[in-house]
């Protein structure tokens, strides 16, 4: 009995207008309850693991927004129902494993039901815009309770903050140049994305690391996992992380070509791959490994197996 | 560090009997709620609080002395404001959470390294020379200014509700024997969206208004799992009235360093005191208490008279009212997500609160988010008072 993943979707942006963070991660949130067949007023819990929006805007929380878009219980629910509880974690490319940990532990307790996870990120801003590693993209995850697997079963996250410099992003104000009239901006928040050379690389030995320690305190191999859904998909991450741990192309969930460019989407384009081409669904264990700024490493144990048929007990450990 | 999550499994020794059913168990809240009646096996409970509050002052005659346009609006007797913090130089959202953090663990019979969960829920996030940081989270920078060395940390936001969401999700990690002790920590250095909101403001009316009643502070919880027939949380709920999602909203400014806050606060604060009485009834009914056994009522601070009207509310509809409504406008003013857990400190510092009180939290927050919880003092309350 676990948390099972009802249903993924992820989206590139292709539309001439501006890309914007709340109508993508709506698009993707609306698309994967049509898939799931889910009303949105069965959604308890809905988080935003999502970054960087056209506006940055500091409050509300951008997955309030969201469940009024999809009006996922806007009012008082019916009777016999539960409203629904929206904020959101903020994670770098980690969060959308945060979110889904987080998600596992309310259903596991049964104060939800259905959790779902949204994702979206956009250019921040016009200006300050450029080296941003990533493109336009939203996702969304729907997670429900399953009698008959084990589903999420375990996660560990590690951080690695000697390389915590490697890539710093934030808003910096700059000040407007000349004189100031009465009816111009002062200046304004700056975007600043700074990623050293070898951040990617550096993720990747990092995941490593923690993968071996994550399946050594699982009592597993790394031939027991049938399935890597890894995050991003920059080649140096993605290429060093699958040598190293000596996993086969053909066990490696691999975005599409138009989500190779998503953030904290990525996860969840990986995800929707192995769905689409039914290797999530023949995967017995799938490993979710994502790396990001920090350095921070995220893991997550995806269990197909009945609960009868548990493996070895797994043993917390600390880092 | 990791976290298991095995259906059934063996923590640390521990019995950990999760019933899996739950969901076909618990009858439908409106709100998103636990409590010790929803079958998880261990208690929680707050160990200890910790504040940190800039040494600067700001009074509201100061604030309003710096207006661009002459106001006349008489903030003070609306708000019940006299004064707030304000960070000075080297301070920012970073300091003040490590501060509070470095607080609440002198008050803590734990140490830093026992923390096994770190979030931070600040809406705002200035460190160094950024007005708002992104990445990495503020949490992991806190976890090593602190050296909670084994916590998994993550950032989160939930407008002014951040802390209080932070410790509903603490508090299902630990009911449910994942963790035994975590923390949540938030540093708001909001008072800029004043200075900002002071260039432009012009009248009462303005949606600016509220930022000129916020103040600097620090604040941390640690919450960790309570021993058998320990008093501890009784129950915390949280539900999201989405239809009002755009009542406040705060973006990056073009006025000066951080944000400015557009807030319909009359509108705000209308629906939110009609939605919030029949989540009240929930909560207090999941926690088999009545409203007029509740010692401390701590609700978000905002205004004395929104407060005193909010309160005259729930004591009409659910026909009794708390002993004590817990009102710090006057020296600290909103100091967003962390107004809940500065009262608390307040009072457990000034030894108002004996063991065996029961404290409801009551968070409201732009979204519209609103949280209930209820809590028994215990012996946390022995820890403080001396220090200071």
């Amino acid at each position: 009995m676990g948390a099972h993943i009802d249903a993924t979707c992820a989206l590139a942006d292709h539309s001439l207008r501006k890309a914007r963070a709340r109508r993508l991660a709506d698009a993707a949130a609306q698309a994967c309850l049509g898939r799931a067949g889910t009303e949105p007023g069965d959604i308890d819990m809905l988080i935003n693991a999502g970054i960087y929006r056209e506006d940055s805007m500091g409050e509300p929380a951008l997955a309030a927004l969201i469940q009024e878009d999809i009006h996922a219980n806007l009012g008082h629910p019916p009777v016999g129902r539960n409203g629904t509880f929206s904020f959101d974690v903020a994670n770098g490319i980690c969060g959308v494993i945060s979110a889904i940990q987080l998600v596992t532990g309310f259903l596991r307790s049964g104060a939800i039901k259905h959790g779902l996870i949204v994702t979206s990120d956009v250019y921040p801003t016009p200006r300050g815009s450029r080296g941003v590693p990533f493109q336009p993209t939203g996702g969304a995850l729907l997670l429900g309770w399953d009698d008959g697997i084990a589903g999420f079963t375990d996660f560990h996250i590690e951080t690695f903050p000697e390389y915590g410099e490697l890539f710093v992003s934030g808003l910096a104000w700059q000040r407007r140049r000349g004189h100031r009239l009465p009816l111009r901006a002062a200046g304004y928040n700056r975007m600043v994305l700074d990623s050293k050379p070898g951040f990617q690389a550096r993720c990747a030995d990092c995941a490593v690391e923690a993968t071996r320690r994550f399946l050594d305190r699982l009592g597993m191999s790394i031939d027991e996992i049938d399935l890597l859904v890894p995050a991003p998909a920059a080649p140096d991450f993605l290429d060093t992380l699958r040598v190293r741990l000596g996993v086969p192309g053909d066990r490696v969930a691999y975005t599409t070509e138009d989500m190779a460019g998503a953030y904290t989407t990525g996860s969840i384009a990986a995800l929707e791959v192995a769905s689409k081409s039914g290797s999530l669904g023949e995967a017995r264990n799938t490993l979710m490994v994502a790396a990001g700024a920090g350095i921070t490493v995220a893991l997550a144990l995806y269990r197909q197996t009945p609960p009868g048929e548990m493996p070895r007990r797994s043993r917390r450990s600390h880092q | 560090m990791s976290v298991n999550a095995v259906p059934g499994g063996d923590v640390r020794g521990r019995r950990m009997t999760v019933t899996e059913s739950q969901s076909e168990q618990q009858p439908a809240h409106w709100m998103v709620l636990e409590s010790p009646g929803s079958g998880a096996t261990w208690g929680c409970r707050i160990e200890s609080v910790g504040v940190r509050l800039p040494a600067a002052t700001l009074t509201t005659r100061e604030l309003l002395s710096k207006t661009r346009h002459r106001t006349r609006i008489q903030l003070e007797r609306l708000t019940g404001i006299h004064e707030r913090h304000v960070v000075g130089p080297g301070e920012n959202s970073f300091t003040l959470a490590v501060g509070a953090a470095r607080d609440c663990l002198a008050h803590s019979g734990h140490r830093a390294s026992d923390i096994e969960m770190l979030i931070s829920s600040s809406i705002t996030r200035s460190k160094g020379g950024m007005s708002q940081h992104f990445e990495p989270p503020l949490s992991l920078g806190i976890k090593q200014a602190i050296g909670a060395a084994n916590a998994v940390s993550f950032d989160l936001s939930n407008a002014c509700a951040g802390m209080l969401t932070g410790m509903f999700i603490l508090q299902d990690f630990i009911r449910r024997g994942e963790i035994r002790c975590g923390m949540v920590v938030s540093g708001e250095s909001i008072s800029h969206l004043g200075w900002n909101a002071a260039k432009q403001i012009r009248f009462l009316f303005s949606k600016q208004l509220a930022s000129l009643t916020l103040g600097d502070a620090g604040a941390a919880v640690l919450v960790e799992q309570a021993p058998e027939g320990v008093p501890g949380i009784d129950v915390i709920g949280f539900t999201t009235l989405a239809e009002h999602s755009r009542l406040c909203l705060a973006f990056p400014s073009t006025l000066g360093p951080g944000a400015q806050m557009y807030t319909k606060s009359r509108t705000l604060h209308k629906v939110a005191i009609e939605d919030m009485v029949p989540l009240l009834a929930d909560v207090l009914t999941q926690a088999d208490i009545d409203l007029g056994n509740i010692d401390y009522l701590i609700p978000h601070q905002t205004s004395a008279r929104a407060i005193s009207k909010g309160t005259a509310e729930f004591a009409r509809r659910l026909g009794a009212k708390p002993k004590h409504v817990v009102v710090n406008l006057a020296e600290y003013g909103n100091t967003s997500s962390t107004t809940l857990f500065v009262a608390l400190h307040k009072y457990l510092e000034e030894h108002r609160m004996r063991k065996g009180d029961r404290v409801m939290l009551l968070s409201l927050a732009s979204g519209i988010e609103i949280g209930i919880a209820i809590l028994t003092i215990g012996s946390e309350v022995d820890r403080y008072g001396r220090t200071h």
